[in-house]
């Protein structure tokens, strides 16, 4: 695993006991996950993070943050990460404490970090409709039953989108739930692969 | 349930006892060819001068006839009922039995020329489906992520269009429950009750 010359500066000066004490080291190692995780405006708000110069607290934020994702990212283990951060000077001790805090936060970024990127129009939910028609202005005595189907859709980019939707007679209902039967049974064989 | 043809309609359809029974036929033919295809003023003309009759009269009786078709068609009145309704038209029982039989031969294909001009809604074709499994992106290496990728073609007033969808499979298996449950609904008894007691 690999950062930036960027990346390392600011590894290099979150290793320096004199400039990031333990508190403001633990506090930014915090800070730095919930900005990826939670809510990216707070996070740098922490009391023990004052006294440190704003420039270099972004730097090292920034530094963090990078680590983070790139061991999210390539699904680094331990021993990766940590020769990562050997090679900026981090005494065991800290190394220790960022893998604790990766560890923690592990999951959540995984989902994180697959939930980016493109992908077709997702389903989300479907409702349905029965109506019997009974007549309409051009042609009386129609008596057929329909179905009117909305499936809701999410874009990955935008969060929402029109739904689709469309009629349907109770034998094309019946072809359309076939369809997806077939792709249920064939999920299910493969996973038994 | 009685069909009220208003004087311009008995005037246009006047004009058929004096064309005689041939004339029945070919205008009845033109009538059912409008209403396929949309006017046709060459055809009537032909008409016209093969059976010896005024263009505006084979218009009229044209246009006469496609009413009379159409809205006992559109409404599905009995036999009975036709045969009442065209009574008031004082024809001779061979004319009213040729009509009768033009609009009983006629009335399943009219119906459904009247039913593609209600309102719809895209209908369903057809889905193709596809099992994907996602190994990597670019914000994540050494994914397994399955996923079933959709084709959903819709018609919507002669277009066909195709749509396509993903879905994860936990809302694969909640998309088919959903739809089962609104396939079992037509048999429960409430529908079956509500289209015994509608017919």
């Amino acid at each position: 695993m690999e950062l930036s010359p960027y990346a390392q500066g600011g590894w290099r000066v979150l290793g320096d006991p004199r400039r990031f004490p333990r508190r403001p080291f633990a506090a930014l190692l915090r800070a730095a996950f919930r900005s990826l995780l939670e809510d990216p405006q707070a996070a740098l708000d922490d009391p023990d993070l004052k006294d440190i110069d704003p420039t270099v607290l972004k730097h090292c934020h920034a530094a963090a943050a990078t680590c983070i994702l790139e061991a999210g990212k390539q699904k680094a283990d331990i021993s990766a990460i940590s020769t990562c951060l050997e090679d900026c000077k981090l005494d065991k001790e800290r190394i220790e404490q960022f893998c604790t805090e990766y560890q923690k936060n592990k999951d959540a970024l995984e989902i994180l970090l697959g939930s980016i990127g493109r992908s077709p129009l997702h389903i989300t939910d479907v409702s349905w409709r029965l109506e019997y028609q009974i007549k309409n202005n051009q042609l009386h005595k129609t008596y057929q039953p329909s179905y009117l189907v909305t499936l809701n859709v999410e874009n990955s980019d935008s969060g929402s989108h029109p739904d689709v939707s469309f009629s349907c007679t109770m034998e094309q209902l019946q072809d359309l739930v076939g369809k997806l039967k077939d792709a249920a049974k064939s999920l299910e064989r493969a996973t038994q692969m | 349930m009685l069909l009220v043809l208003s004087a311009e309609h008995r005037a246009h359809l006047g004009c058929l006892p004096r064309a005689g029974g041939a004339a029945v036929g070919e205008l009845g033919r033109l009538a059912l060819e409008q209403l396929r295809r949309g006017a046709a003023p060459r055809a009537c003309e032909a008409a016209a001068r093969k059976l010896d009759i005024g263009v505006d009269t084979i218009q009229h009786g044209v246009e006469g006839l496609t009413y009379l078709l159409t809205e006992s068609s559109k409404l599905m009145i009995s036999e009975i009922d036709f045969q009442d309704s065209i009574h008031v038209l004082g024809f001779s029982d061979e004319l009213n039995k040729s009509l009768l039989q033009l609009y009983l031969d006629n009335r399943k294909e009219i119906r459904s020329i009247l039913g593609e001009l209600a309102p719809r809604l895209p209908s369903y074709h057809n889905l193709e489906w596809r099992l994907d499994v996602q190994l990597a992106s670019r914000s994540l290496r050494q994914q397994i992520k399955p996923a079933v990728t959709m084709k959903l073609y819709l018609n919507q007033n002669e277009d066909q269009t195709a749509q396509v969808l993903q879905t994860d499979p936990a809302t694969l298996l909640h998309l088919i429950q959903q739809l089962e449950q609104a396939l079992g609904e037509m048999k429960t008894n409430h529908c079956r009750r509500i289209v015994r007691n509608m017919k």
